[in-house]
């Protein structure tokens, strides 16, 4: 099981232990996907702060399912309000905070590291890359991002499409 | 569904996956992915590829720099335990409930908080200014919050495993806990100066309450959410009106639907 959904289960205890491990776990990812999205250190620890309180005010947000992924998907959010706040960005919307059913396995998930998603990105021609890596760092849209790269609005729909399943289909292979 | 517009629906699944989608379209692409049964299956397996990519941002945080964090969260969490601040939650089995409900568990945590926070003065400033800032953001952060909580529970629930899914020929209708909606994506246009409206009747009744008056997208498509509690409305309908509304239904319903 992803060890942080056995620490969610203690945190939701009120388990402070539990909730210093959690922090230990997974501080890094939280600072790194809002150092990305918000381009600055200080911002990107606030938001770290911001997440990591909400898990522990609000631990029943987390509904199972990979902890990763929710962490990640929440600090996204955070960063896109943040962003949103600052009127910098338009208005996109990340997933609901919800589990799948019949998405990467959760066990999957949580074995899978940083190198083997980035061998999985890698592979990937580079215009279905960075449109990827920009979209999803980036907390912008579509639109901004034909703008940005000069690229038809179609050609970023397909791109997107085709890098995305590319990119399954590579995690599916290698976790199998 | 036409090939090309099905398509173009497909990507924009793609799309909202990522989380490069504009919030009002996304309601669209999600309204699809409620209604039909491969775009569901492509927005799974492009999510969870999506999700992995987070992976990839793991960043190295300098010891100080992580120490710092740390010091601010636990101070916080510590208080939070010492004034034992409830907040709903799970019991987890494996942890129950009477290790916490003694006042070793809230004295322990003041001791720690207490250590913590007199341990070091500079600490301590730091800790001050930064949850100032910490405060700040989160004011801004509940702002934003609220105008956009019910927009992500509107989308949670359209995707979400359990909710219950009535079909009707536009579309369906969506059922989650005590929240309904419509999400339709076949929506031909109303006639000029008309529009559809939403209709409720309670368990048990046949007379139907007005509802919100919507138009669909281009595509034909519309996420209505219905202001009601779910749990007690017994049927639901759509209908043509004229601009406005009506306070009873003046035309053949488009579709009524009992709960059932």
């Amino acid at each position: 099981m992803d060890p942080g959904v056995r620490l969610m289960e203690r945190v939701s205890a009120r388990d402070v232990s539990a909730f210093e491990s959690l922090y230990d776990g997974y501080h890094r990812l939280v600072f790194g996907i809002g150092l990305r999205m918000l381009g600055d250190p200080t911002m990107a620890e606030d938001l770290t702060q911001t997440v990591f309180l909400k898990i522990w005010t609000a631990p029943d947000a987390f509904r199972g399912g990979s902890f990763v992924a929710w962490v990640s998907r929440v600090t996204r959010n955070r960063a896109l309000d943040v962003l949103r706040a600052k009127a910098v960005r338009p208005e996109t919307e990340i997933p609901a905070d919800l589990p799948l059913e019949g998405a990467l396995d959760d066990d999957v998930f949580a074995r899978l590291d940083a190198q083997r998603v980035r061998d999985a990105l890698a592979k990937l021609p580079p215009e279905q890359r960075g449109l990827i890596e920009q979209g999803f760092f980036g907390g912008v849209t579509h639109q901004e991002l034909a703008r940005r790269t000069d690229t038809p609005l179609g050609t970023v729909k397909t791109r997107i499409r085709n890098g995305l399943r590319r990119m399954r289909e590579s995690l599916g292979e290698r976790v199998s | 569904m036409a090939d090309d517009r099905r398509e173009a629906m497909l990507e924009s699944v793609a799309l909202y996956a990522l989380g490069v989608l504009p919030r009002d379209e996304a309601a669209f692409a999600v309204a699809f992915i409620a209604n039909d049964d491969e775009a569901r299956r492509e927005y799974e397996d492009l999510r969870a590829a999506a999700d992995a990519i987070a992976h990839t941002a793991q960043e190295p945080v300098d010891s100080a720099t992580s120490a710092r964090m740390k010091e601010r969260l636990l101070a916080r969490v510590r208080s939070d335990a010492a004034a034992g601040t409830v907040v709903p939650r799970r019991i987890s089995p494996a942890y129950p409930a009477w290790l916490w409900g003694t006042g070793l568990a809230a004295a322990a945590a003041i001791v720690f908080s207490l250590v913590t926070v007199v341990s070091d003065v500079n600490v301590r400033a730091d800790l001050a200014t930064t949850q100032r800032r910490a405060a700040n953001l989160q004011t801004q952060l509940a702002q934003n919050e609220r105008s956009s909580a019910r927009d992500r529970q509107t989308l949670a629930d359209l995707v979400a495993p359990d909710a219950k899914r009535y079909q009707v020929a536009d579309g369906s209708v969506v059922l989650r806990q005590n929240r309904l909606y419509f999400a339709l994506t076949k929506l031909p246009p109303p006639p000029k100066g008309h529009v559809y409206q939403a209709w409720t009747a309670p368990k048990g009744s046949t007379v139907m309450a007005p509802g919100p008056t919507f138009v669909p997208n281009p595509g034909g498509v519309t996420v209505v959410p219905l202001p009601v509690d779910a749990t007690r409305v017994g049927v639901v309908a759509v209908s043509v009106e004229p601009e406005g509304g009506s306070k009873a239904p003046t035309s053949t319903p488009t579709f009524v639907r009992p709960l059932t």
